[in-house]
């Protein structure tokens, strides 16, 4: 068991919140105050989620995301997902969280759109 | 591996765990160290440990209400056909749906981004998407949920959701 890790930065369009380890009930704080900060400067219109680092991910993860999701949305903002492996892919797409989180395969390939999008 | 005769099946591991917060993880850890070598592919890995510890969860939270002193009991066995994972705790008096620990409700995430549904209930969702079958007894106090994860072809070729579920 790896506890939740968030670091945030800002980039071209948007806000990254770049997690490490386990996504389950412990992570809520982590992960609200990471959005938290993620938003509170620069008012991205979009926040990358980068999952690159996290080994596990439970259904009370899966709830946290998507409450940060619902948090975006009425703000107004876009979230979008990269790093997640194939075993987590098939639960954002069973649990079509993938219908409202854009993945991408790596941080490169999801900023990039960001700076595409922003220009 | 070794290839088992017709109808044998091979208990691999049985092992209790405290009902403590957290201890779904090393469930998750036994049961995957146990079917390692088994067959399954890496992708039926992966699901059947999500299953297992979304499973071994529901016992711990809502069938011994995390008291310790009450144990999840796991058993593994494989026969020529499947993987079987059965997960015991104290919570034969639940209500129906005692596998869901209070999610009898579809998850829906339109009705949960529209904040008409509560954020939670992915447990038992993931459960049955995860593996080809499962099913749930209760003898008096004991309550088991047997995971089902079929060997070979039809596993790895199955999205979780046959079996009449």
């Amino acid at each position: 068991m790896t506890g939740c890790g968030a670091v945030v930065r800002q980039v071209a369009g948007g806000a990254v919140i770049v997690l490490s380890g386990d996504i389950d009930g412990s992570a809520a704080d982590v992960l609200s105050g990471a959005y938290q900060r993620a938003v509170a400067d620069g008012d991205p219109a979009t926040v990358v989620l980068d999952f690159s680092s996290v080994g596990y991910i439970n259904s009370t993860g899966i709830a946290l995301i998507v409450s940060v999701l619902a948090m975006a949305r009425s703000q107004r903002r876009k979230v979008v997902a990269c790093g997640l492996s194939d075993h987590y892919r098939e639960i954002f797409d069973i649990t079509r969280l993938s219908d409202f989180i854009e993945l991408f395969g790596g941080l490169d390939e999801a900023v990039s759109q960001l700076v595409q999008t922003a220009g | 591996m070794t290839r088992l005769a017709d109808g044998e099946t091979r208990r691999l591991a049985e092992f209790t765990v405290p009902s403590e917060p957290g201890n779904e993880r090393l469930v998750l850890t036994r049961v995957a160290d146990a079917i390692a070598d088994h067959g399954l592919s890496e992708r039926n890995l992966d699901r059947l440990k999500t299953a297992v510890a979304e499973t071994a969860m529901n016992a711990i939270e809502h069938g011994n209400r995390n008291r310790s002193e009450l144990p999840v009991r796991v058993e593994v066995d494989v026969d020529g056909q499947a993987i079987v994972v059965a997960v015991t705790d104290h919570g034969g008096d639940r209500a129906g749906g005692a596998g869901a620990g209070g999610e009898p409700v579809e998850p829906d995430i339109d009705l949960k981004l529209a904040g008409e549904q509560s954020t939670r209930g992915w447990g038992l969702f993931l459960i049955r998407h995860m593996v080809d079958a499962v099913d749930e007894t209760t003898h008096g106090a004991w309550h088991t949920v047997r995971l089902v994860m079929r060997l070979g072809t039809a596993g790895e070729q199955g999205d979780g959701e046959g079996d009449g579920r």
